[in-house]
Parts: C-alpha cells; sequence; structure tokens
C-alpha cells in the first residue's frame, strides 16, 4: 500500500506521541459511575439482559498528559467493566485461526476466551465461536466471527487487544477463509500432531502467505497416544517450508500451552500499521442483518479512526450513513466510541440493505475522504445450483425473505425464481459447494420453518448456440436443443488429494472413474502422497468426497481450486415418467457415460417412487432416443398393522412419519414423487460395472 | 393447508351439565342405543337425560362417554381393562411383543411360581391405580402371550382382583387368547365358570410346514383338537385367526386356510397380515435374504381373497383385519377404535386414560419396578399422569386413523361436531381423490351409498340441527343378537368408510394422505400454531 508522503509524515508524528502514552490501569477511577448512553436505535426494553449488564461505561481517563488533547475512548479508556481496554496501535494483534477440519481449531479458541478471561467458565459453551447451532452439531465453522481479547503480557507487562478472527475450515469456504485473512496480521497454524499435514492445511497455508501474514504453526492435540510430533514437525518443515524450531506444543482439550500460545501471539504477529493520521479507510469483511440495528457490518480499520456519530461514506456504493454504533465483540457486543487503525469492529447504522454495505466495500469519512477505496474483494460466484421449492406453495413468499435475510450474512448465495411445471414456484440458488447448500437447505428448514424440496445439484455450464451466442446454464431445463448446441463447456478443478501412500491406489481409480486428468503424484513424506487430478467439477460436486473418505479409511483429504473451463461431448440426459418430460430429474452428462447413468438412474427412481395405481413407466432418453427404461408396477398393499393391545400410538407415528414423505411428494404429470427421488443422481453407484 | 383446531361446540353432554341442566332441548332424533339394562353407573343422570332428551324412549345415553372436553376425564367412567399376560411355551420368529418363553412344560412347578409371581405384580399394579369414574368394567381382554398357559387359579385371582378394584359387570365381556396346544375342553369349562365369555385362538394357519416356519409352539393336530374343545365347551363366542403373508404361503394353501377356519365355524375370525418388525428373527432372515415372503401382488390377492371368501360364508368385514358373525363384533376391541378410555395391567401393556396414553415398561425387571414405586407413592395412581393431555390435534388424528379402519367409518356430522368444520373440509379434500378411485366410499344417514359431497352437507345440516348422540357410546358385548347390531348401524349420521377390500388394503396410503392435509407435524411450531 503506497501513502502520500505527507501523510507518511503525520503518521510519524502521531505514532511518535501516542507511543509515550502512559498506561492506564483498568478501573483506576472507582469513583466513575456508569453512564448509561441511550441509544437512538432501539429502546430499553428492547435490549437483553446480557446487553444491559455491557452497556456502555466509558472511563475515559483524566490522568493522561493535558497536552495530549487524549479523544474521548482513546487507549486507556475502558468499556464494560473493564472487560474492553483501548490499547496503543503496537499493543493490538489481530490474528485468526487456520487448520484442517477437525484440527481442533475451535477448542483451541475456545481456550484462548478461557485463559484471557474474555468469558467465564461458567459462560462457556463448546465452540463459543460457532454461535450458530448447525455449526456446533455438525462442528464447523461457517460464518466466521471474531473475539476481542484483553490479555497482560508477561514479557513487558504491558495490556494487548488480542483481536481472533475465526475461518471457516471447510473447502466450500475457502472464499471466507481469504475474506478473514485479509484484516489480519498473523496466523496460528494449527496442526494435529497425530494425523500431520492435510489437504486444508495446505490451503489455507498458502492463502496465509499470499496475505503476507505471520504464520505461527501450533502442534494440537499432543496428549493424544497417538501423537507423533517429531514427524509432523518434519512434513511442516518439509511441506510448507515454515521453521518450526519453536512451534508451540498444546492441547487445547487439555488446556495446555495456552499461555505459550497467548505470549508467542504477543512476540510474533506484527502489530498493524499505525496510520491513525490518514483518511479513514476500513474494510468490511462481514455483515449480517440485525431485526433492530439494520445491517450491522464487521470491518477493520485500515487507516485512520471513526467515532460514534460520524458521518461516513461507502466508497463503492457512495451511500453515506451516521454511525448510530460502533463497537468491538469481545465476543458480545460492546460499544465503544472510537476506533482506531488496526482495530477490528462492528459498526451500525440503520443501513437497509446489505447492498448499500457490501462486503469488501471500504468506508471513509465524509468529511475528509480518502482518495482510493482498499481492493476489497472479488465478487464470489456460485459454482453449484439447485432448485429449491417450497413443498407448500403459500409458503413461496416466506421462501423468499428467508433466503434474502441469509443472503445478508451470506454473499456467496445466489437466488433467482424458477417455476417448473412439476414443483410449482421456487428458486434456483446458487452456493459454492455441497456442504453450502446444503448447510443454507438446513437453515431454511430450521430456522425459518419452511418445508422444502431440493433438486440435485448441478455445475454451471457455458453453452454456445449455432447462431452465435453463448450463455451460462445452471439448470438442465435451460439447456437448448442438441441441434441448436456448438458447444458445451463445464467447469474444470484442479484437485488436490493428501493421502496416506497406501490409498494411492484406491484414489487414482476413484480420480479416474470420474473423467480425472493426472497431472502428478509428490510424496510429502515417505508415507504421504498428494495426488492432483484436473477433474471436471460436476464430478466432484456429487459424492466424491464420501467416495474419497470412504475409500482411505477416513485418511485422505482434498482440496480444490476452479481452474477454467473446458468443451466436453456432453448430453442431456431427460427423465420421461409416465411419458412425460420431467425436468427437474434430468441431467447432464458425458456421452460415454450416458448409457449407465440412464440406466441406474431408472432404476433408482423405481426404488424411490412408491407404486400408483397404474403402470408408470421411466426413460431416460438423449434427445428422442431412449437409453434405459423401467416401469414401476401398478398397485400395492399397504395396509394397517393390529393396534395390539391398544397401543395405537407406534402405528400413529408409523402413518406419521408417512404422511410427512407425502408432504414433500410432488405430481410429475399424475405420479406422485417423493422428495428422495429428486436426488436420486447422487445416489446412483457410479462404479457399478456394466452387466 | 393447516388446520385451526376448534373448540367444539357444547356438543358433547357433560356429566356435569346433564345433572344441572334440566330439561335438555328435545332432540329430533332419535339418540343412539345404549344398553340400558347395563346402565348401573349414574343411574339417576341418565335416566334423567333419557326422559327429558329423547323423543324415542330408547335412549341411554352415557354422559360420562361423550365428554372428551379436557378437564371432564375426571368423571369419566373407564370401563374396558386390558390384561397383559406374557408368558409363552416359545416365542415365534416374527412376534416383537413382550413376551417370556417358559419352555415346554407350563406346569412346572419354577414356571407356575414365576407366573404366580407375576400375577402377583400385577395384582399390585391393580390396586395402585386410581379407579376413574364409578362404572364398572364391562370389557376385559387377556392378551399376550399365551394367557391360555395361566393356571385357572391364577386367573381367577386377577378376575377377583379386578372385581374388587374397579368393579366387574355381571355381564361383561371377557375375553382370553388361547393359543392350540395349551388348553383342553376341561380347561375351557373352568376358564367359562370364572366368567370369560369369549376366546381369541391363534390358530395362524393350517399348514403344518408353515406352523414350523413361523416357529409357533403348537402343531395341526393340536389346531383341530382346539376347535373340537372350543365347541365342546360351548363358548358364547370366539374367535380363529389367521396371519396371511406368512413367507412360503401360496394363494392355494391360504385359500384353503380360509375354507378349514369357516369350517371350523368360529363367531369371528382376524386374518392379520405378517409385519416383519425389528428385531424380530424374521427381520434378521429378511436382511440375509433369506425369507420367502410372497411378493406383493400375491399378497394382495390373499388379503382380497379372505374379504371375499369370509364375507360370503356370514362374516362381516368389521375392521381391516377383523371379521364377524352378525352380533359377534369384538366389543373390547372397539373400544380402542372408538377412542374411548381403557385400563391395562402387565408388562408393556398401554393403556390409556384421561386422555393419556401410557406404555408400561417392557422388561420384567423394570415393570416389576415400576408397579414398586406405585405402591411407594401411595396407591391411587393415574398411570402416566405425568404426561400432558392429549391435545386436540393428537385426537384429531386418532379418530380419523381409528375409525377409518373401520367399517362403521368415519362419522362426519361427529368430526365436524368435535374439531369445527374446517377439519371437515380438510379431511374430505384428503379423501375426494380416494373416492374418485373407489377406495373411499361415503354413506348417508340412512346406510345408503351417496357422493362424498353429500355425506358433507349432510354432516352440516345434521350438526347444525342438533346435539348428536355420542360416537363413543360402548358397544354391545360379543354374542348379543342381531337386532341390536343393525339398529346400531341404522342409527348412525352420515360417514365415509374404505371401500372393502381396495380401500381396506390401502389404508395407510389414504390415513397418511389425510394426515398430510392436516399438516399437524412435529415442528408446526411457531408460524402456523396462531
Amino acid at each position: 500500500m503506497v501513502c502520500p508522503l505527507a501523510q507518511q509524515h503525520g503518521r510519524c508524528g502521531l505514532l511518535g506521541r501516542r507511543s509515550r502514552l502512559p498506561v492506564v490501569p483498568v478501573n483506576l477511577h472507582p469513583s466513575f459511575r456508569p453512564c448509561q448512553l441511550s441509544s437512538r436505535c432501539f429502546s430499553l426494553a428492547q435490549l437483553t439482559k446480557r446487553e444491559q449488564q455491557l452497556r456502555l461505561i466509558p472511563s475515559a481517563s483524566a490522568v493522561t498528559a493535558p497536552e495530549l488533547e487524549l479523544e474521548k475512548g482513546g487507549p486507556g479508556s475502558t468499556y464494560a467493566d473493564g472487560a474492553v481496554a483501548k490499547v496503543p496501535v503496537e499493543r493490538i494483534r489481530n490474528f485468526s485461526i487456520i487448520a484442517h477440519i477437525d484440527h481442533g481449531k475451535s477448542t483451541l479458541a475456545d481456550q484462548l476466551l478461557l485463559k484471557t478471561g474474555t468469558v467465564a467458565a461458567r459462560d462457556m459453551v463448546e465452540q463459543f465461536m460457532d454461535s450458530n447451532e448447525i455449526e456446533r452439531e455438525r462442528g464447523i465453522t461457517i460464518k466466521l466471527n471474531t473475539a476481542r481479547m484483553k490479555y497482560r503480557s508477561r514479557r513487558d507487562g504491558e495490556l494487548y487487544a488480542l483481536n481472533l478472527i475465526d475461518t471457516p475450515g471447510h473447502v466450500d469456504f475457502t472464499y471466507e477463509v481469504s475474506r478473514s485473512l485479509a484484516a489480519c496480521e498473523g496466523a496460528l497454524l494449527v496442526v494435529d500432531a497425530s494425523q500431520g499435514v492435510e489437504a486444508q492445511t495446505l490451503a489455507n497455508v498458502w492463502l496465509a502467505l499470499e496475505n503476507d501474514l505471520e504464520v505461527i504453526p501450533v502442534l494440537n492435540k499432543i496428549d493424544l497416544p497417538g501423537a507423533d510430533p517429531e514427524r509432523v514437525i518434519r512434513e511442516i518443515e518439509d511441506i510448507i517450508g515454515l521453521d518450526c524450531s519453536n512451534i508451540l506444543r498444546v492441547s487445547a482439550k487439555m488446556g495446555l500451552g495456552i499461555e505459550e500460545t497467548l505470549e508467542a501471539i504477543v512476540d510474533r504477529v506484527p502489530a498493524p500499521r499505525n496510520t491513525t493520521a490518514d483518511p479513514l479507510r476500513a474494510l468490511i469483511f462481514d455483515s449480517y442483518y440485525d431485526p433492530y440495528r439494520g445491517v450491522v457490518c464487521q470491518f477493520k480499520v485500515m487507516d485512520g479512526k471513526v467515532s460514534r456519530g460520524d458521518v461516513v461514506q461507502m466508497m463503492n456504493t457512495g451511500k453515506e450513513y451516521q454511525l448510530d454504533e460502533i463497537g468491538v465483540l469481545a465476543p458480545h457486543k460492546v460499544q465503544v466510541d472510537t476506533l482506531y487503525c488496526g482495530e477490528v469492529g462492528y459498526l451500525a447504522a440503520q443501513i437497509k440493505s446489505v447492498q448499500d454495505a457490501r462486503v469488501g466495500d471500504t468506508v471513509t469519512q465524509k468529511k475528509q475522504p480518502a482518495s482510493t477505496p482498499l481492493p476489497g474483494y472479488q465478487d464470489i460466484q456460485p459454482m453449484v445450483y439447485c432448485g429449491l421449492f417450497p413443498t407448500d406453495t403459500d409458503d413461496y413468499q416466506d421462501l423468499r425473505e428467508a433466503l434474502e435475510k441469509l443472503q445478508l450474512n451470506d454473499a456467496a448465495l445466489k437466488f433467482e425464481p424458477e417455476v417448473n411445471n412439476a414443483m410449482g414456484f421456487g428458486f434456483r440458488c446458487g452456493f459454492l459447494g455441497l456442504l453450502h447448500m446444503e448447510i443454507v437447505q438446513e437453515r431454511l428448514e430450521r430456522e425459518y420453518n419452511l418445508d422444502l424440496i431440493t433438486t440435485a445439484p448441478t455445475v454451471v455450464y457455458r453453452c454456445k448456440t449455432t447462431d452465435g451466442q453463448e450463455f451460462l446454464v445452471n439448470s438442465p431445463a435451460d439447456l437448448p436443443d442438441a441441434s441448436r448446441r456448438e458447444w458445451i463447456s463445464e467447469p474444470y478443478v484442479r484437485l488436490e488429494m493428501v493421502t496416506p501412500t497406501d490409498y494411492v491406489g484406491n484414489l487414482m481409480e476413484l480420480a479416474n472413474g470420474r473423467r480425472g486428468e493426472f497431472v502428478e503424484m509428490r510424496y510429502l513424506t515417505d508415507s504421504r502422497t498428494t495426488l492432483v487430478f484436473n477433474i471436471p467439477l460436476a464430478e466432484v460436486v456429487t459424492d466424491y468426497f464420501d467416495q474419497l473418505k470412504s475409500r482411505s479409511k477416513g485418511y485422505a483429504s482434498m482440496e480444490y481450486k476452479i481452474t477454467g473451463y473446458r468443451e466436453n461431448d456432453l448430453v442431456k440426459l431427460e427423465v420421461k415418467i409416465n411419458g412425460e418430460p420431467a425436468d427437474p430429474l434430468s441431467v447432464i452428462c458425458h456421452r460415454d457415460n450416458a448409457y449407465r447413468t440412464g440406466r441406474q438412474l431408472t432404476s433408482k427412481l423405481k426404488e424411490l417412487i412408491p407404486r400408483q395405481m397404474f403402470r408408470v413407466p421411466i426413460q431416460a432418453c438423449i434427445g428422442t432416443k431412449v437409453v434405459a427404461s423401467e416401469a414401476i408396477a401398478p398397485y400395492r398393499k399397504d395396509v394397517l398393522a393390529k393396534c395390539y393391545g391398544g397401543d395405537i400410538s407406534r402405528k400413529k407415528k408409523l402413518l406419521q412419519k408417512q404422511a410427512e414423505g407425502k408432504k414433500r411428494m410432488k405430481a410429475l404429470g399424475k405420479v406422485e414423487v417423493p422428495q428422495e427421488a429428486f436426488m436420486a443422481i447422487l445416489k446412483i453407484d457410479r462404479e457399478a460395472k456394466d452387466e | 393447508m393447516y388446520l385451526r383446531v376448534v373448540r367444539s361446540p357444547s356438543v358433547s353432554i357433560t356429566a356435569r351439565q346433564a345433572v344441572g341442566v334440566l330439561p335438555l332441548p328435545t332432540s329430533p332424533k332419535p339418540l343412539q342405543l345404549g344398553h340400558i339394562s347395563r346402565l348401573d353407573i349414574k343411574a339417576a343422570t341418565a335416566s334423567a337425560l333419557a326422559a327429558s332428551a329423547a323423543v324415542n324412549s330408547r335412549v341411554a345415553a352415557e354422559p360420562a362417554s361423550t365428554s372428551k372436553m379436557p378437564g371432564d376425564f375426571t368423571v369419566a367412567d373407564v370401563q374396558s381393562a386390558y390384561i397383559h399376560l406374557p408368558f409363552c411355551k416359545r416365542k415365534c420368529f416374527y412376534c416383537d411383543f413382550p413376551v417370556e418363553a417358559v419352555g415346554r412344560d407350563p406346569t412346572a412347578p419354577k414356571v407356575e411360581a414365576r407366573m404366580r409371581a407375576y400375577v402377583d405384580t400385577v395384582i399390585r399394579e391393580m390396586e395402585a391405580t386410581r379407579r376413574l369414574g364409578t362404572g364398572t368394567l364391562r370389557t376385559v381382554f387377556f392378551g399376550g402371550g399365551t394367557p391360555s398357559l395361566l393356571p385357572p387359579s391364577l386367573l381367577e385371582l386377577l378376575l377377583n382382583a379386578l372385581n374388587a378394584q374397579f368393579g366387574l359387570a355381571p355381564d361383561a365381556e371377557v375375553s382370553l387368547e388361547a393359543d392350540p396346544g395349551t388348553f383342553n375342553v376341561q380347561r375351557l369349562r373352568q376358564y367359562r365358570q370364572l366368567g370369560v365369555t369369549r376366546l381369541s385362538v391363534g390358530v395362524q394357519a393350517f399348514q403344518q410346514e408353515l406352523l414350523e416356519a413361523c416357529g409357533r409352539g403348537h402343531d395341526l393336530p393340536d389346531v383341530l383338537a382346539a376347535v373340537e374343545a372350543v365347541h365342546a365347551a360351548g363358548m358364547p363366542s370366539w374367535s380363529l385367526d389367521l396371519i396371511s403373508g406368512l413367507p412360503g404361503l401360496t394363494a392355494e394353501a391360504w385359500r384353503y386356510s380360509l375354507q378349514r377356519a369357516v369350517e371350523a365355524a368360529p363367531d369371528h375370525v382376524s386374518v392379520y397380515d405378517l409385519q416383519v418388525e425389528e428385531g424380530t428373527p424374521f427381520e434378521r432372515w429378511q436382511r440375509a435374504g433369506q425369507l420367502r415372503l410372497p411378493p406383493d401382488d400375491a399378497a394382495v390377492e390373499m388379503y382380497g381373497e379372505a374379504s371375499e371368501l369370509l364375507r360370503a360364508a356370514g362374516y362381516e368385514h368389521y375392521e381391516v383385519s377383523n371379521y364377524a358373525r352378525p352380533g359377534h363384533r369384538c366389543a373390547h376391541n372397539q373400544v380402542y377404535w372408538r377412542g374411548l378410555p381403557y385400563y391395562a395391567f402387565g408388562l408393556g401393556a398401554a393403556s390409556y386414560l384421561a386422555g393419556r396414553r401410557f406404555s408400561r415398561p417392557t422388561r420384567m425387571r423394570e415393570y416389576t419396578a415400576w408397579v414398586d414405586t406405585l405402591k411407594l407413592n401411595g396407591g391411587d395412581t393415574l398411570p402416566g399422569g405425568y404426561l400432558p393431555e392429549e391435545s386436540q390435534e393428537e385426537l384429531l388424528l386418532d379418530t380419523i386413523m381409528l375409525r377409518l379402519r373401520t367399517a362403521d367409518g368415519l362419522d362426519l356430522a361427529q368430526l365436524r361436531n368435535r374439531f369445527g368444520s374446517e377439519a371437515l373440509t380438510t379431511a374430505l379434500r384428503a379423501l375426494a381423490p380416494h373416492e374418485r378411485r373407489g377406495t373411499v366410499l361415503a354413506l348417508d344417514g340412512q346406510g345408503r351409498p351417496c357422493s362424498l359431497a353429500e355425506a358433507a352437507m349432510d354432516a352440516a345440516k345434521e350438526a347444525t340441527t342438533a346435539p348428536l348422540p355420542p360416537l363413543d357410546a360402548l358397544p354391545p358385548a360379543a354374542g348379543l343378537g342381531k337386532a341390536q347390531v343393525d339398529f346400531q348401524q341404522r342409527s348412525r349420521g352420515p360417514r365415509v368408510r374404505l371401500s372393502d377390500p381396495r380401500g381396506f388394503l390401502l389404508s395407510n396410503d389414504i390415513i397418511s394422505d389425510v394426515f398430510a392435509e392436516f399438516d399437524i407435524t412435529k415442528h408446526t411450531n411457531g408460524k402456523r400454531t396462531t
């Protein structure tokens, strides 16, 4: 980042003075009474109890040197009964934790919060940073969260503000990782002391190094019997090239090595550059919608400072807002007066739409605007699409509203209305990957109480027609007729699989069977190997990950990056049920696989579609040519069992379950089709040998 | 579509109202029959009601059993009891009921001691159970297990305890499940003297190889001897029970079994379609691909065959799995299907008291411990009393599920009165496609076939003009004779029922369609319950 010389000057001057600031101990003035700040945007009655406890308590010190003209809320101020203490820029540390899934990132975060007293042990729930119910259940992190911790270093006895910016661990969310890393100066690289370096470890560490972060390696789970620190250290040194001479040895679960980790953060993560005197530039790295505050943005102040009441401008959208509230997450919201460069916080300004304060936008002061915005982020493109339809057509509006709300927190989620004859009105939705899709679906069902039918996911194809038009196809139904197509191309990824050498054969077979092209194989260590393939994304978004896990007994990991599009001999495999085309069941696949896929799809559908009152033929066709055909025989018995001894509850549960399934059925023509049928393509056995 | 459950207008006459508010408005329609002779319960109330409410004097409304509104349960007389006797010689391969196998010799001292101890526990349970209402028991059912393994002396203890604690009506229907090979004519005469009026004989099949294939404890000669003994003992009513869909069963073998069943001249036939239940040997074999169940199409044929053949032989197909000669419907089972309350005692038994469905522990040790706590807590307990009362939604689903099993069907006016017109409309919407397919039939107030729409109109009219008689009045005990049964059927309101056999055959499908239409699901929290 190049700054004008004049500003550099000013900054140095300030830095000089700031560094002489006396440290103001917390709670120096017990006589200060808490003073309530009335907030404009919500009434006291709306405050939760917790928020009331956290209400702003400024105790800006009057002890500071008078010539400093200390601003309210500057270094030395404390908030929320001392839970948050402002410190000079050189004592701020912004860091994140990166790790392969399950290597203990969230547990380590929990321990840091506990050790610094940020969260009291009695308030601790496991995986504190994962505030979302689904995150906790699945043991993963989806949304990034931040937590500001107050830590007095043993090194110099000074108070430091440590900002932990959490990152998601799954391959689908690489994009979010890169966003949070941009707000940090350092990263803890957590590696499981028994499992060693995995695919996502690699991917995330490259991202961190690209962002110029100081990477501090941490060996976790050293207490486990299977731990082999020396081997894993060798791996880290050999594969990543990190110096591990002073690697941290931690057991987050047992609380070992936490203090050392905190010291290492203070010691080794660089302080943010002090550019307090520059015009404000703050990067929005996350936002979400709050019904009382409007859009709440999380941001990092890159240059300058920002105070409550300031009128700010979003540099990309040009919108202006007066800041109702700024604060830090510690990890609950604590309002502060001013945030300085290097600090991470949140703002609320009754921003109505997330479009007005987009992630990646730069916030500047209206009075003294910066000349150029920060680089921001690339707009993310979803790679996987599926149809989401309410089981009850009356819920269409509710679904739209729910999607809009989710989109506020999830820049990667895209949706547009979709109508089709079988499913009625719904939305075509774009996701980063399958996990992302599942999570959105689950949140819609749980948090918004919607019953949904989902169609099988497809990737985004490109298609050029004979009349020279080129367009994106995110639904097989939109694919033009074969006669009008010049070509279809599909996205390819570079897939890296890290595996114990024993399973190389299995994984080679897997990738080859999915149209993968072998690129290279590297031995990471004597027992671990990386396999690299170029492979169509369409092959990866199905059950690839499950297969990888099952063929390597769970030991292999994978990571992929989109590399571009490639023309292939692709065809649309149409499914006809009872003679009528069933668009939601159609798939685009490679011509070489079309016959096999067609046969397996029709036989799977035969299993999944219940018998009707009449014979139902199921056909798979390419154009007008039938490549596979099955039929469901009519009728079957479905009789009530004896309600033995008056115990009717079991029977009733059974019927209720059956009823539940029926609500998820959709009529394709005259045939009722259950939800599972729309996912049939994911369930076929791709490796089955043809007779 | 969702259901807003409407509190029923004050159509059901609660006991309190009946006592306090007289005279009641006169009804233009005859109230449903009751059993005046049996009305030793709340005689004053009932007769007062009868005198004022009925144009037709053949009335005996039973106020207590009509009241389904929350809070009224305390006065509802419970008139039925189920007692579970878990002992069997051996456990059949399809069975997942709580059963204790005692071996080939049920008279061994060790076995008798076990039975004695169990009966003792059950009696303690009875003694610790609160008596609801003041009426006496009018149906008692001993199920199992193989209740006929129990020595008559122990059965007597149980009946005495029931009588002491709850009162046993002198003409109560007392049913007992009895397996061939466990009784002779003397034994049956003893049962008869103790007050057993009805036997349910578990024949299951008339082929030796099928009996072996399902692990029954009896053989074919036992079956023939059992039929003879039942006739010789002069049981007032008895049922012959068969299982269809057994592995290896062919259409011919099934027809043969049915013919032999008819020749045995029972008053009642139960035909249960085999369900492969979790945890049974059958399930294990099925998973291993070793169970040769008849194909679906063949099972469909068998069901149809049974219905055709038994109806031709003069049996009424009065419930999905049950057939009876006129006057021989099992009164106790109808208690279940009509949503009436019942006591239950013994291992794994399910009771329905004060709006709470409660199942007892299915393991002996836990069950005994549970009975001990009843005693410790001072007795006079309502089993499952800690459970919430069944909600209106639950009640609605129960009503639909249970009534649609029966040939009497679902009384539309009753449905409307109790759950509101929206419930009626919703149910009819779900049933309409099935009417078009011929699996659902509608009948008008006179029992003549009509369209669903006409029946619905009738129901709306009836619902507005008069409070209807209770649908829940206890049916006559088995063996009461034709006249009463015919009258009972004539007096019913417009209703829908499943056709026989196609509708019955698809009963799960149809009933779950109705459930789905009501959209009462587990996660109906929040927005839908406004």
